[in-house]
């Protein structure tokens, strides 16, 4: 007996998809849980001639301060050579991101001052502009120069409750794996998401929930992780040579810098 | 060689702007078809050779100054394109920085030194190239190239300076912008250039070309071998740069200004009158004018103008190496 198709699958069928909008899950949540899960800080390789992580924190605290102190621009140039020395001596990676973020600051910065430039006060813009971006580079050095733990250990060093540096430690384990789960829930919404779907921001409510079980889940085996370690609560500082020749060198360093800061504002 | 800011009519400033454009979009378009990703970052490497070149301003009898700048240099050994974006770049960064030339002259000062130079170098250079053989006939392309080169540029920045006054004067018959015409700007600016800035191109070119020749062969566009060992045999070029960052203070013995570059009060002094167009213009404030840094000594702002220019340089073309297309080899 010969059968033929159905008269309905024989029908070739021309099937386009309503015109979605879906702009806002594409383009803005994709992009900002991109940047959670960029925010991954170990990419730092210490070589022997880097100081320890908490003198590295110190350091970059007080060039920050001087930076935002001086009221000589001569002095903030010399931050300048100083940071784009460092710069270039980044890997590939980690320089892009301790540039991109630091231009678009500048930038932002230039931009907000433009009204004093056209009044006649672009050196106001212009010390306002190198002023963000030297700051904001100096925090971007040392966060991508120095590993996730190192980091902590550092703020324990500087006397910091055990409960925040648990906290902060955590974090910082977590919010690249939250940045990855974040994008591959987004992902997967955008991809079964076929045809006209109206009611995709009901679904966020169900990511956001998602996220937030896994950050808890996160964070309690982490801990659970460390207390099987033998993890009681308290970060305890390893001893260690604390005093080596390059950190007192870089202290020395440090010291010059401050010195020539007062020597420039005193010109003032 | 540095056109200031309104030494060249709004209009003037504009063609050229414009004609760089062109030449800037062919130009990154053909960097990407011909030099790998891996080869960019040393692009800033000899755009340092050449903003480096341009800080050392040697004298001529008679108060004025001028300097190499390294355009063909860069050509033989990125090719001419890498050559255009590179100089460009660097005249970029000394008119935004440093005020060494005008940020609305800029696609003047791009057309002469960033286009005309390079090109006109690199063609002569590659003529004499197929010609004489061996090393000989590289170094004699390269010394006559960049001679040739340099003065042709001059000799365009002297036709834009000169035009002006024949161009754009006001009822009174007095210069708007640069007042000197041509037959004085031609060999005002050719005499220096014809004689000793133009064997400062040679000695620059020639010395740098046969020591990155010698001790890192791999500075150039043709060897691929890259990897670790590719990096430390970069160190001779690396060194050749500090030294020349910290030998650049030299460039300060070099008194006075050059020929086209006076402020807008000694051009009034010069001819009599303050043209109108130069008088209340538009003035762009630079980080650090004339690289000097305020109450430091003056070979400290040199030194640190240097450093902020290299690595600026470098940082440039180290993140347009990320933009770059990575090439695959499928064969």
């Amino acid at each position: 007996m010969r059968e033929s198709l159905p008269s309905w699958l024989a029908s070739s069928e021309g099937y386009r998809p309503g015109s979605d909008r879906d702009g806002f899950l594409t383009r803005s949540l994709l992009s900002m849980t991109g940047l959670l899960s960029r925010l991954r800080l170990d990419a730092g390789r210490p070589t022997r001639l880097s100081p320890s992580a908490p003198l590295k924190l110190v350091m970059g605290l007080v060039c920050i301060l001087l930076t935002s102190l001086s009221t000589n621009f001569s002095f903030v140039l010399v931050m300048l050579a100083i940071v784009l020395v460092r710069a270039c001596l980044l890997p590939s990676e980690s320089l892009r991101r301790v540039a991109s973020i630091p231009a678009g600051a500048a930038a932002l910065t230039f931009v907000l001052m433009l009204p004093a430039t056209l009044l006649g006060q672009s050196h106001s813009a212009a010390l306002m502009g190198t002023k963000v971006l030297v700051s904001a580079s100096l925090a971007m050095t040392v966060a991508v120069t120095t590993p996730a733990g190192e980091l902590t250990g550092s703020l324990r060093a500087f006397r910091v409750p055990s409960m925040i540096v648990l906290t902060f430690d955590l974090a910082m384990r977590a919010i690249y794996d939250l940045g990855r789960v974040a994008v591959e829930m987004l992902l997967a919404l955008r991809l079964r998401s076929v045809g006209r779907n109206d009611d995709k921001a009901g679904s966020l409510g169900g990511v956001g929930g998602m996220l937030l079980l896994r950050a808890n889940d996160s964070a309690q085996t982490t801990f659970d992780a460390m207390r099987c370690r033998g993890f009681d609560g308290e970060y305890a500082m390893p001893p260690g040579r604390t005093w080596r020749a390059v950190n007192v060198a870089w202290l020395v360093a440090l010291t010059l810098l401050v010195a020539l800061f007062v020597y420039l504002q005193g010109l003032m | 060689m540095h056109i200031p800011e309104n030494y060249l009519s709004p209009s003037t400033c504009g063609v050229f702007g414009v004609a760089m454009v062109a030449v800037w979009t062919h130009a990154v378009r053909r960097v990407r078809e011909t030099v790998p990703a891996e080869k960019m970052p040393l692009l800033g490497i000899a755009a340092a050779f050449s903003f480096l070149a341009m800080m050392f301003n040697i004298p001529l009898p008679g108060g004025t100054t001028g300097h190499a700048v390294c355009g063909t240099l860069v050509a033989i050994l990125f090719g001419p394109w890498s050559a255009v974006l590179s100089v460009s770049i660097a005249l970029a960064i000394q008119a935004v920085f440093f005020g060494d030339g005008g940020v609305l002259a800029l696609g003047a000062n791009c057309f002469n030194m960033a286009f005309v130079l390079p090109l006109v170098g690199f063609g002569v250079y590659r003529f004499i190239r197929g010609r004489v053989a061996g090393e000989r006939g590289e170094l004699l392309g390269a010394a006559i190239g960049s001679y040739v080169g340099i003065n042709c540029a001059a000799l365009v920045a002297a036709i834009e300076f000169g035009i002006q006054p024949l161009l754009f004067t006001d009822a009174a018959g007095n210069a708007l912008f640069c007042p000197y015409p041509l037959w004085v700007s031609i060999p005002a600016m050719m005499v220096g250039h014809l004689t000793i800035w133009g064997m400062a191109e040679v000695a620059f070119t020639v010395g740098i070309l046969a020591f990155v020749r010698k001790a890192a062969p791999t500075f150039c566009l043709e060897r691929q071998d890259d990897g670790p060992e590719g990096a430390a045999a970069l160190r001779p070029v690396f060194v050749l740069v500090g030294a020349l960052v910290v030998a650049s203070p030299l460039g300060l013995l070099a008194v006075g200004d050059a020929w086209g570059e006076w402020g807008v009060e000694d051009v009034s002094a010069l001819v009599g009158y303050t043209p109108a167009g130069m008088g209340e213009a538009w003035e762009w404030q630079a980080l650090l004018p004339d690289y000097s840094l305020g109450a430091l000594p003056d070979w400290i702002g040199y030194v640190l103008s240097a450093v902020i220019g290299v690595a600026l340089l470098v940082i440039i073309f180290r993140l347009l190496a990320g933009l770059s297309r990575k090439a695959i080899d499928f064969g």
